[in-house]
């Protein structure tokens, strides 16, 4: 079984993914990411772009050297494991062949507004007129429809409105939220529509009829600020936040400690539960850095905590004399849950990533081999293929056309 | 918002919804596992909580009660009741609950028996625990062949740290989410919340149900490994590449770079304070338009013209002075009034939402339904987190709040196992369930 993980999954032969066929004309990240999930399940993503390209394209970093629409780290990021097509919508025949893409395609990944859609004639009661099996996924900043649903958004603006920037920040009220990184406003709402996508083709296999899936990144993000929303629907108090941990009605102790490498560990220290308290003693003992935290005394919890100062400035000098590896992996030995503050560059050195085989190489056409992550699902009977590097603009065009034609005159329905 | 259902219909019936007929055995517990599981009961699984009557879920614990008052989730009662945990209730609607003590043979044994009538297994333990149980995918097969066993763990089943130990902000702190997130030159603000129990678990849900597609095509289960570590690696966004294709490193003076934006030249771009106390408003503003629409909306300022903020450019340099001017404006204003008056004009803003304004203020989750109401017979009726999908031919079929502990044994074990009243009464006797 764990030999079986280890390895690529090319022997296990094609996945019943690996037919699906996505046309994908996404504006911003949240689309994109759909799109590449489900082309790391396998699916064949065609992505539909303008003649200027993906506005993601022009968003950087790019590649060191190289600013233009083919070198955008955040168009690879977004893009990787799909094809590009370019069509211009105002073009007649590139109109055709959008229709006739759309006609034989299994998902139909979109960030129109319903302004949008009364322009482009994209709309799915006109869709699936023509391809009844279709599923629209409809990846928008706040849904379909409502009073906000034509409003903009960005990362930023996202996490703010569905809640989860409230939470986020410093112990210092006077420094506001602070978002937290990666675009994650973005990722929400893809992850929820992978989720829509596969239900939707679970109840396509009951009735053969697709259908439209409309994910609004707003409602994804209000339903994500995990504590803060029981916390409203219970006892109808407000979280306050506090610096990289948990945002509490109530203050807490910081759970940040900094390292002899200057680097910083995740730790909370609790001392209610009697196992990790001593897990911890014998650590520090071990070190001859318990001072008198050994002592009987402190095998009284209410002592204990009313010394909480003077053991949490213990353990204060004790992670200040290790590096943070060193903790991390011996505190965990010893069944206590620390975590280094990894900076990304600490990823690709990770051993149990490494021994994982979750990093891998892929290079561009002009590029040398970078490491790329992986998709995150592992199956023991299911391919998901290798990562491939995100096309160049409009790379596939003619192969994609090609074969849309071919097929539309074997199928003239 | 749904009407409240009432407490005389908590027998379990016929779901309806895409995943009906599925029977899931579900050994999933606190937040990843039982956020991913929930998703298959909002949509017509037969989702099993197994739990341990002297071991309850860690979220029936918390003092998150109604009336609970301001308190930390640590801040535990000595001897709490089981049934009245508000975020066990957020978790587990439209599961149904048994008791089983896996630690004695009869327990495990009757675990087989519910495994065989069953089509999927669960479960987040740390590695070890199910196999200590004997529950490996391969016996699994045994007692309930082409079964899908999804296994959703910090670090996955191998490796040389997939004993570690492992919830929301230790995956964060690992991951590099938490180190891309602060001030520079400061100490990473972080997550506040178990960002990563939540992404992990949609991807976890994600992974069942490609699992059970799959197997509707071929017949062949499978077992399923997502590491919480993988995902949030998998999500760190296009500066990972940065690091990998540029050896563009992030542990710098520079980096994180809090609410401004390393890579865009967005300007305005922050968080800025409105006319109460720890009230803001987020605003970004990334092209000529958007820059246009902004001074309209404030009535041209005079600095508005101040060739500092001619283009894009010269303000994505002048941040500071903008960010000022842009607070004196913002602080004297609500911050829902600046987000509509904003966005009226076409530029990116929202105000920064708690959650009461989720639930009671912000009008387009209310027209969407987002959030809904069950009734719970120790909790009484409360809010829960909708599906934020709408479908056009499903919908969730929201049966019944979470259960009380052990609610469902009798229909679960003489209904659908079909134990006779002696041995369901032994069983009881001998605290087996």
């Amino acid at each position: 079984m764990v030999d079986a993980m280890a390895t690529p999954f090319g022997a296990l032969g094609a996945s019943s993914f690996s037919g699906l066929r996505v046309v994908e004309m996404s504006g911003d990240p949240a689309g994109e990411l759909t799109g590449k999930l489900l082309a790391q399940l396998g699916a064949d993503v065609v992505k539909v772009e303008p003649p200027g390209g993906s506005p993601t394209r022009a968003m950087g970093p790019f590649v060191d050297g190289h600013r233009d629409l083919n070198h955008s780290l955040t168009y690879w990021f977004y893009n990787a494991d799909k094809r590009s097509v370019v069509l211009d919508e105002g073009d007649r025949d590139d109109r055709a062949a959008l229709d006739a893409l759309l006609l034989n395609a299994d998902f139909f990944i979109n960030t129109f507004s319903q302004l949008d859609v009364a322009a482009n004639g994209l709309g799915y009661d006109v869709l699936r007129e023509k391809n009844e099996r279709l599923i629209v996924l409809s990846v928008t900043p706040f849904g379909l429809d409502g009073p906000w649903a034509e409003y903009q958004t960005s990362d930023i603006v996202g996490l703010a409105a569905g809640g989860m920037l409230f939470s986020s920040g410093y112990d210092d009220h006077s420094i506001p939220p602070i978002r937290p990184g990666g675009n994650q406003g973005y990722h929400v709402p893809a992850s929820f529509a992978l989720i829509g996508a596969l239900l939707a083709l679970i109840e396509r296999e009951h009735t053969g009829r697709g259908q439209l899936v409309d994910v609004s990144m707003h409602d994804t993000l209000a339903v994500s600020p995990e504590l803060a929303n029981p916390f409203w629907f219970y006892p109808k108090v407000l979280v306050q936040r506090q610096t990289c941990r948990h945002a509490q009605p109530v203050p807490t102790q910081s759970a940040l400690y900094e390292t002899s490498d200057g680097r910083f560990v995740y730790f909370a220290l609790i001392l209610a539960d009697p196992k990790p308290w001593a897990s911890m003693v014998e650590w520090l003992a071990s070190k001859g850095l318990a001072a008198d935290l050994a002592e009987p005394e402190y095998s009284d919890l209410a002592y204990r905590q009313a010394q909480f100062d003077h053991v949490n400035g213990i353990v204060e000098v004790f992670f200040l004399l290790h590096d943070a590896a060193t903790l991390y992996h011996e505190g965990q030995e010893r069944g206590l849950p620390i975590g280094p503050i990894n900076a990304l560059e600490d990823l690709f050195e990770d051993e149990h990533l490494e021994a994982r085989g979750f990093f891998q190489d892929v290079a561009h056409v002009d590029t040398p081999a970078a490491k790329y992550p992986t998709f995150p699902i592992r199956f023991s009977s299911i391919a998901t293929p290798a990562e491939r590097r995100a096309p160049d603009l409009g790379e596939h065009t003619e192969e994609v056309l090609a074969s849309a034609r071919a097929r539309s005159s074997e199928d003239p329905s | 918002m749904t009407s409240t259902t009432s407490l005389d219909e908590r027998t379990p019936r016929t779901r309806t919804g895409p995943l009906a007929g599925i029977r899931v055995a579900d050994f999933c517990w606190m937040g990843v596992g039982s956020v991913a599981t929930r998703l298959l009961g909002d949509f017509g699984a037969e989702v099993i909580k197994i739990e341990d009557r002297t071991r309850v879920d860690m979220p029936r614990r918390l003092p998150i009660y109604k009336d609970g008052g301001k308190r930390s989730y640590g801040d535990e009662d000595p001897n709490p009741d089981p049934n009245r945990g508000g975020l066990f209730n957020n978790y587990c609607r439209n599961k149904l609950g048994v008791t089983i003590n896996m630690r004695s043979p009869k327990g495990r044994a009757l675990a087989d028996r519910l495994i065989a009538q069953s089509s999927v297994v669960t479960e987040n333990f740390a590695p070890g625990v199910m196999e200590r149980w004997g529950l490996t995918y391969e016996h699994l097969n045994d007692v309930s062949p082409d079964v899908i066993y999804a296994r959703m763990s910090g670090y996955g089943h191998s490796g040389p740290h997939q004993g570690y130990r492992s919830y929301g902000p230790i995956v964060q702190a690992v991951c590099g989410l938490s180190s891309i997130s602060g001030l520079p030159g400061r100490e990473p603000s972080g997550w506040g919340l178990s960002y990563m129990d939540n992404i992990a678990a949609y991807f976890n849900s994600a992974a069942l149900l490609a699992a059970i597609y799959e197997r509707m095509h071929t017949g062949r289960g499978t077992e399923v490994d997502v590491a919480a570590v993988e995902v949030g690696v998998s999500i760190v966004g296009p500066t990972l590449l940065d690091v990998s294709v540029n050896q563009h490193l992030t542990r710098r003076p520079d980096f994180p770079t809090g609410n401004r934006l390393e890579d865009q030249m967005a300007a305005p771009h922050g968080v800025y304070p409105c006319d109460e106390k720890d009230r803001w408003v987020a605003i970004a503003v990334f092209d000529e338009s958007e820059w246009e629409g902004f001074v309209r909306a404030l009535g041209h300022p005079s600095w508005s013209h101040d060739e500092r903020f001619a283009t894009q450019a010269a303000r994505y340099a002048h941040q500071d002075d903008l960010d000022e001017l842009v607070s004196t404006w913002t602080s004297q204003r609500d911050p829902h009034e600046v987000m509509s008056l904003l966005q009226y004009h076409g530029v990116r803003a929202g105000a920064v939402q708690n959650s009461q304004d989720l639930c009671e203020r912000d009008p387009q989750l209310d027209h969407r339904g987002v959030f809904f109401e069950l009734d719970h017979p120790v909790i009484g009726p409360a809010l829960f987190e909708g599906v934020p999908l709408s479908f056009s031919t499903i919908a969730p079929d929201n049966w019944r709040s979470a259960p009380l502990v052990g609610e469902d044994n009798e229909y679960v074990f003489k209904g659908l196992l079909g134990m006779d009243e002696s041995e369901f009464d032994e069983l009881a006797d001998e605290g087996v369930i």
